[in-house]
Protein backbone atom coordinates (compact mmCIF):
# COMPACT_ATOMS: atom_id res chain seq x y z
CA UNK A 1 0.00 0.00 0.00
CA UNK A 2 1.28 3.72 -0.59
CA UNK A 3 2.21 5.95 2.21
CA UNK A 4 1.33 8.60 -0.10
CA UNK A 5 -2.32 9.35 -0.76
CA UNK A 6 -3.99 11.60 -3.32
CA UNK A 7 -7.65 12.09 -3.50
CA UNK A 8 -7.36 13.55 -7.28
CA UNK A 9 -5.61 9.97 -8.46
CA UNK A 10 -8.06 7.77 -5.68
CA UNK A 11 -11.11 9.16 -7.46
CA UNK A 12 -9.30 8.89 -10.69
CA UNK A 13 -8.24 5.42 -9.93
CA UNK A 14 -11.70 4.59 -8.70
CA UNK A 15 -13.48 5.65 -12.37
CA UNK A 16 -10.71 4.49 -14.59
CA UNK A 17 -10.89 1.03 -12.97
CA UNK A 18 -14.22 1.34 -14.92
CA UNK A 19 -12.52 0.45 -18.18
CA UNK A 20 -9.83 -1.79 -17.28
CA UNK A 21 -12.06 -4.77 -18.21
CA UNK A 22 -11.44 -4.44 -21.71
CA UNK A 23 -15.30 -4.93 -22.34
CA UNK A 24 -15.50 -1.34 -23.93
CA UNK A 25 -12.00 -1.82 -25.74
CA UNK A 26 -14.06 -5.09 -27.65
CA UNK A 27 -17.29 -2.77 -27.86
CA UNK A 28 -15.03 -0.07 -30.45
CA UNK A 29 -13.58 -3.36 -31.46
CA UNK A 30 -17.28 -4.14 -33.37
CA UNK A 31 -18.38 -1.01 -33.86
CA UNK A 32 -14.79 -1.03 -35.74
CA UNK A 33 -15.91 -3.94 -37.67
CA UNK A 34 -19.52 -2.92 -38.42
CA UNK A 35 -17.73 -0.36 -40.28
CA UNK A 36 -15.80 -2.88 -42.04
CA UNK A 37 -18.51 -5.11 -42.81
CA UNK A 38 -21.14 -2.52 -44.08
CA UNK A 39 -19.74 -2.25 -47.92
CA UNK A 40 -19.14 -5.90 -47.97
CA UNK A 41 -22.94 -6.64 -47.07
CA UNK A 42 -24.72 -3.18 -49.06
CA UNK A 43 -24.01 -4.35 -52.26
CA UNK A 44 -25.32 -8.24 -52.12
CA UNK A 45 -28.28 -7.59 -49.29
CA UNK A 46 -28.84 -3.79 -50.71
CA UNK A 47 -29.14 -0.92 -48.78
CA UNK A 48 -32.07 -1.73 -46.56
CA UNK A 49 -30.98 -5.61 -45.48
CA UNK A 50 -27.40 -4.51 -44.85
CA UNK A 51 -28.80 -2.26 -42.55
CA UNK A 52 -31.09 -3.91 -41.04
CA UNK A 53 -28.60 -6.88 -40.65
CA UNK A 54 -26.13 -4.58 -38.95
CA UNK A 55 -28.45 -2.42 -36.70
CA UNK A 56 -30.02 -5.07 -35.68
CA UNK A 57 -26.94 -6.99 -34.54
CA UNK A 58 -26.94 -4.19 -31.89
CA UNK A 59 -29.24 -5.38 -29.31
CA UNK A 60 -27.60 -8.74 -28.81
CA UNK A 61 -24.14 -6.87 -28.81
CA UNK A 62 -25.52 -5.05 -26.33
CA UNK A 63 -26.92 -8.31 -23.84
CA UNK A 64 -23.93 -10.09 -24.33
CA UNK A 65 -21.70 -7.32 -23.03
CA UNK A 66 -24.36 -6.39 -20.29
CA UNK A 67 -24.52 -10.20 -19.42
CA UNK A 68 -20.53 -10.60 -19.42
CA UNK A 69 -20.45 -6.90 -17.17
CA UNK A 70 -23.66 -8.84 -14.65
CA UNK A 71 -21.80 -12.02 -14.56
CA UNK A 72 -18.60 -11.71 -14.75
CA UNK A 73 -17.20 -8.48 -14.06
CA UNK A 74 -19.42 -7.03 -10.82
CA UNK A 75 -18.89 -9.63 -9.25
CA UNK A 76 -15.40 -9.68 -9.21
CA UNK A 77 -15.29 -5.46 -9.31
CA UNK A 78 -17.78 -4.76 -6.96
CA UNK A 79 -20.28 -1.81 -6.83
CA UNK A 80 -19.67 1.42 -6.89
CA UNK A 81 -21.83 4.85 -7.02
CA UNK A 82 -19.54 7.86 -8.26
CA UNK A 83 -19.07 11.05 -6.19
CA UNK A 84 -20.53 14.67 -7.06
CA UNK A 85 -17.69 15.53 -8.50
CA UNK A 86 -17.61 12.70 -11.35
CA UNK A 87 -21.45 13.09 -11.70
CA UNK A 88 -21.06 16.74 -12.98
CA UNK A 89 -18.64 15.78 -15.07
CA UNK A 90 -19.94 13.38 -16.39
CA UNK A 91 -23.13 15.47 -16.78
CA UNK A 92 -20.54 17.89 -18.64
CA UNK A 93 -19.22 15.57 -21.12
CA UNK A 94 -22.52 14.72 -22.57
CA UNK A 95 -23.76 18.19 -22.87
CA UNK A 96 -20.39 19.46 -24.74
CA UNK A 97 -20.58 15.99 -26.82
CA UNK A 98 -24.34 16.97 -27.55
CA UNK A 99 -23.57 20.32 -28.72
CA UNK A 100 -20.70 19.30 -30.50
CA UNK A 101 -22.17 16.72 -32.71
CA UNK A 102 -25.23 18.82 -33.12
CA UNK A 103 -22.28 21.11 -34.79
CA UNK A 104 -20.96 19.17 -36.32
CA UNK A 105 -23.84 17.42 -38.16
CA UNK A 106 -24.42 21.03 -39.55
CA UNK A 107 -20.96 21.65 -40.51
CA UNK A 108 -20.54 18.24 -42.13
CA UNK A 109 -23.17 18.74 -44.64
CA UNK A 110 -21.55 22.15 -45.62
CA UNK A 111 -18.32 20.84 -45.83
CA UNK A 112 -19.00 18.02 -47.70
CA UNK A 113 -20.44 20.52 -50.49
CA UNK A 114 -16.82 21.68 -49.70
CA UNK A 115 -15.17 18.55 -50.38
CA UNK A 116 -15.10 18.81 -54.16
CA UNK A 117 -12.30 20.78 -54.07
CA UNK A 118 -10.25 18.17 -52.06
CA UNK A 119 -8.56 15.28 -53.53
CA UNK A 120 -10.79 12.25 -53.83
CA UNK A 121 -8.85 10.21 -51.14
CA UNK A 122 -9.69 13.01 -48.83
CA UNK A 123 -13.55 13.67 -48.96
CA UNK A 124 -14.08 11.80 -45.80
CA UNK A 125 -11.78 14.31 -44.14
CA UNK A 126 -14.86 16.06 -42.57
CA UNK A 127 -16.04 13.04 -40.89
CA UNK A 128 -12.88 11.98 -39.47
CA UNK A 129 -11.98 15.19 -38.50
CA UNK A 130 -15.39 14.67 -36.38
CA UNK A 131 -14.13 11.52 -35.20
CA UNK A 132 -10.86 12.61 -34.03
CA UNK A 133 -12.20 15.22 -31.80
CA UNK A 134 -15.02 13.58 -30.36
CA UNK A 135 -13.09 10.82 -29.36
CA UNK A 136 -10.57 13.01 -27.56
CA UNK A 137 -13.15 14.81 -25.99
CA UNK A 138 -14.38 11.50 -24.51
CA UNK A 139 -10.81 10.40 -23.85
CA UNK A 140 -10.60 13.31 -21.96
CA UNK A 141 -13.43 13.60 -20.08
CA UNK A 142 -14.01 10.13 -19.37
CA UNK A 143 -10.06 9.88 -18.48
CA UNK A 144 -9.81 6.73 -20.94
CA UNK A 145 -6.59 7.51 -22.97
CA UNK A 146 -6.79 4.59 -25.39
CA UNK A 147 -9.79 6.37 -26.45
CA UNK A 148 -7.50 9.38 -28.18
CA UNK A 149 -5.42 6.04 -29.93
CA UNK A 150 -9.02 4.67 -30.71
CA UNK A 151 -9.83 7.76 -32.46
CA UNK A 152 -6.66 8.22 -34.91
CA UNK A 153 -7.24 4.77 -35.72
CA UNK A 154 -11.10 5.36 -36.50
CA UNK A 155 -10.43 8.99 -38.13
CA UNK A 156 -7.53 7.34 -40.22
CA UNK A 157 -9.39 3.78 -41.65
CA UNK A 158 -12.06 5.94 -43.79
CA UNK A 159 -9.19 8.01 -45.41
CA UNK A 160 -6.69 5.20 -45.59
CA UNK A 161 -9.54 3.50 -47.41
CA UNK A 162 -10.00 5.41 -49.73
CA UNK A 163 -6.61 6.21 -50.91
CA UNK A 164 -6.20 2.20 -50.89
CA UNK A 165 -9.54 2.03 -52.83
CA UNK A 166 -8.62 4.78 -55.39
CA UNK A 167 -4.42 4.27 -56.14
CA UNK A 168 -3.81 0.14 -55.06
CA UNK A 169 -7.55 -0.91 -56.25
CA UNK A 170 -8.86 -2.22 -52.97
CA UNK A 171 -12.37 -2.95 -53.44
CA UNK A 172 -15.59 -1.47 -51.23
CA UNK A 173 -13.14 1.40 -50.40
CA UNK A 174 -10.81 -0.39 -48.28
CA UNK A 175 -12.89 -0.24 -45.32
CA UNK A 176 -12.78 -4.39 -45.22
CA UNK A 177 -8.56 -4.03 -44.88
CA UNK A 178 -8.63 -0.23 -42.65
CA UNK A 179 -11.36 -0.77 -40.29
CA UNK A 180 -10.57 -4.71 -40.29
CA UNK A 181 -7.16 -4.16 -38.65
CA UNK A 182 -8.65 -1.25 -36.53
CA UNK A 183 -10.89 -3.78 -35.08
CA UNK A 184 -8.19 -6.30 -34.79
CA UNK A 185 -6.28 -4.21 -32.56
CA UNK A 186 -8.69 -2.76 -30.08
CA UNK A 187 -9.99 -6.42 -30.61
CA UNK A 188 -6.79 -7.90 -29.05
CA UNK A 189 -6.15 -4.76 -26.59
CA UNK A 190 -9.72 -5.66 -25.15
CA UNK A 191 -9.41 -9.58 -25.12
CA UNK A 192 -6.12 -8.71 -22.91
CA UNK A 193 -7.38 -6.38 -20.48
CA UNK A 194 -10.09 -8.80 -20.16
CA UNK A 195 -8.01 -11.68 -19.22
CA UNK A 196 -5.76 -9.95 -17.14
CA UNK A 197 -8.58 -8.44 -15.35
CA UNK A 198 -9.91 -12.41 -15.17
CA UNK A 199 -6.61 -13.25 -13.48
CA UNK A 200 -5.97 -10.03 -11.18
CA UNK A 201 -9.76 -10.59 -10.15
CA UNK A 202 -10.46 -14.13 -9.56
CA UNK A 203 -14.15 -15.11 -7.96
CA UNK A 204 -12.73 -17.56 -5.66
CA UNK A 205 -10.92 -14.98 -4.10
CA UNK A 206 -13.94 -13.46 -2.69
CA UNK A 207 -14.83 -15.26 0.16
CA UNK A 208 -16.85 -12.75 2.67
CA UNK A 209 -15.92 -12.59 6.14
CA UNK A 210 -18.00 -14.90 8.14
CA UNK A 211 -19.05 -12.78 11.38
CA UNK A 212 -19.35 -9.04 10.69
CA UNK A 213 -22.36 -6.58 9.57
CA UNK A 214 -20.45 -6.20 5.90
CA UNK A 215 -20.44 -9.46 4.39
CA UNK A 216 -22.53 -9.65 1.36
CA UNK B 1 11.86 28.63 18.91
CA UNK B 2 14.06 26.10 20.62
CA UNK B 3 13.85 22.69 19.52
CA UNK B 4 12.10 22.16 22.86
CA UNK B 5 9.64 24.65 21.87
CA UNK B 6 9.41 22.90 18.57
CA UNK B 7 8.97 19.60 20.18
CA UNK B 8 6.10 20.69 22.54
CA UNK B 9 4.04 22.43 19.69
CA UNK B 10 4.33 19.34 17.37
CA UNK B 11 2.87 17.32 20.33
CA UNK B 12 0.39 19.77 20.87
CA UNK B 13 -0.68 19.96 17.36
CA UNK B 14 -0.83 16.12 16.85
CA UNK B 15 -2.50 15.44 19.83
CA UNK B 16 -5.54 17.02 17.99
CA UNK B 17 -5.27 14.68 15.15
CA UNK B 18 -7.82 12.33 15.03
CA UNK B 19 -6.75 8.99 16.01
CA UNK B 20 -9.64 6.73 14.20
CA UNK B 21 -8.94 8.19 10.94
CA UNK B 22 -4.72 8.54 11.05
CA UNK B 23 -4.27 4.58 11.58
CA UNK B 24 -2.79 4.14 7.66
CA UNK B 25 -5.24 1.55 6.76
CA UNK B 26 -8.62 3.35 7.31
CA UNK B 27 -7.15 6.38 6.03
CA UNK B 28 -7.10 4.54 2.89
CA UNK B 29 -10.94 3.02 3.43
CA UNK B 30 -11.79 6.89 3.94
CA UNK B 31 -9.93 8.13 1.43
CA UNK B 32 -11.43 5.82 -1.06
CA UNK B 33 -15.02 6.38 0.86
CA UNK B 34 -14.52 10.30 0.47
CA UNK B 35 -14.08 10.44 -3.34
CA UNK B 36 -17.33 8.50 -3.98
CA UNK B 37 -20.97 8.27 -2.93
CA UNK B 38 -21.04 4.58 -1.60
CA UNK B 39 -19.06 1.44 -2.73
CA UNK B 40 -19.61 -2.28 -2.10
CA UNK B 41 -17.45 -4.34 0.53
CA UNK B 42 -15.61 -6.37 -3.00
CA UNK B 43 -15.10 -2.72 -4.54
CA UNK B 44 -13.63 -1.44 -1.26
CA UNK B 45 -11.58 -4.63 -0.97
CA UNK B 46 -10.21 -4.48 -4.67
CA UNK B 47 -9.29 -1.00 -4.31
CA UNK B 48 -7.68 -1.11 -0.79
CA UNK B 49 -5.86 -4.14 -1.52
CA UNK B 50 -6.86 -5.39 2.14
CA UNK B 51 -8.02 -9.07 3.15
CA UNK B 52 -11.60 -9.39 4.06
CA UNK B 53 -10.76 -9.39 7.52
CA UNK B 54 -8.58 -6.68 7.71
CA UNK B 55 -11.19 -4.26 6.31
CA UNK B 56 -14.13 -5.51 8.17
CA UNK B 57 -12.68 -5.07 11.28
CA UNK B 58 -11.62 -1.09 9.63
CA UNK B 59 -14.93 -0.79 8.90
CA UNK B 60 -16.57 -1.84 11.76
CA UNK B 61 -14.14 1.07 13.96
CA UNK B 62 -14.98 3.31 11.63
CA UNK B 63 -18.92 2.37 12.11
CA UNK B 64 -18.38 2.75 15.72
CA UNK B 65 -16.86 6.48 14.94
CA UNK B 66 -19.97 6.98 13.29
CA UNK B 67 -18.29 7.62 10.16
CA UNK B 68 -19.48 5.02 7.62
CA UNK B 69 -23.05 3.89 7.27
CA UNK B 70 -24.37 0.57 5.70
CA UNK B 71 -27.24 0.56 3.29
CA UNK B 72 -28.26 -2.93 3.01
CA UNK B 73 -30.33 -4.08 0.04
CA UNK B 74 -30.63 -7.16 -1.88
CA UNK B 75 -29.58 -8.07 -5.52
CA UNK B 76 -31.64 -10.55 -6.89
CA UNK B 77 -31.99 -13.09 -4.21
CA UNK B 78 -28.40 -12.21 -2.26
CA UNK B 79 -28.09 -9.89 0.86
CA UNK B 80 -26.17 -6.43 -0.59
CA UNK B 81 -24.44 -3.69 1.25
CA UNK B 82 -23.28 -0.58 0.08
CA UNK B 83 -20.75 1.36 2.04
CA UNK B 84 -21.01 4.93 2.39
CA UNK B 85 -19.09 7.75 4.77
CA UNK B 86 -21.89 9.46 7.12
CA UNK B 87 -22.19 13.95 7.37
CA UNK B 88 -20.16 13.11 10.49
CA UNK B 89 -17.48 11.31 8.76
CA UNK B 90 -16.87 13.62 5.63
CA UNK B 91 -16.51 16.26 8.09
CA UNK B 92 -14.17 14.48 10.12
CA UNK B 93 -12.17 13.84 7.16
CA UNK B 94 -11.95 16.84 5.73
CA UNK B 95 -10.74 18.83 9.29
CA UNK B 96 -8.30 15.70 9.46
CA UNK B 97 -6.97 16.86 6.17
CA UNK B 98 -6.88 20.19 7.43
CA UNK B 99 -5.10 19.94 10.37
CA UNK B 100 -2.34 17.72 8.71
CA UNK B 101 -1.66 20.40 6.40
CA UNK B 102 -1.72 22.50 9.13
CA UNK B 103 0.70 20.50 11.62
CA UNK B 104 3.20 19.97 8.33
CA UNK B 105 3.02 23.92 7.41
CA UNK B 106 4.17 24.69 11.10
CA UNK B 107 7.46 22.68 11.45
CA UNK B 108 10.24 24.10 10.69
CA UNK B 109 12.48 23.52 7.30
Amino acid sequence: MSQHISLKDVERKVFTSAFEDGLWDIFIALVFLAWAFAPVLTPSLGDFWSSAVLFGSWPFVFLALWLVRRYVVTPRVGTVQFGSWRKTRLLRFNVVMLVFLSFSAILGMVLALGTAALPAWMHAAPFSLVVLIAFSVAAYFLDFSRLYVYGVLFALSPLVGRWLYLYREIPHSGYPVTFGISATIAFLVGLAKFISFLRTHPLDAQEPPSQGAYGD
Amino acid sequence: MTERQIEQADIGALADIDQVIHARTRLTVLAHLYVVESADFVFLKNMTGLTWGNLSSHLSKLEDAGYVATDKGFRGKKPHTMIRLTDRGRTAFREYKQKMLQVLDDLPD
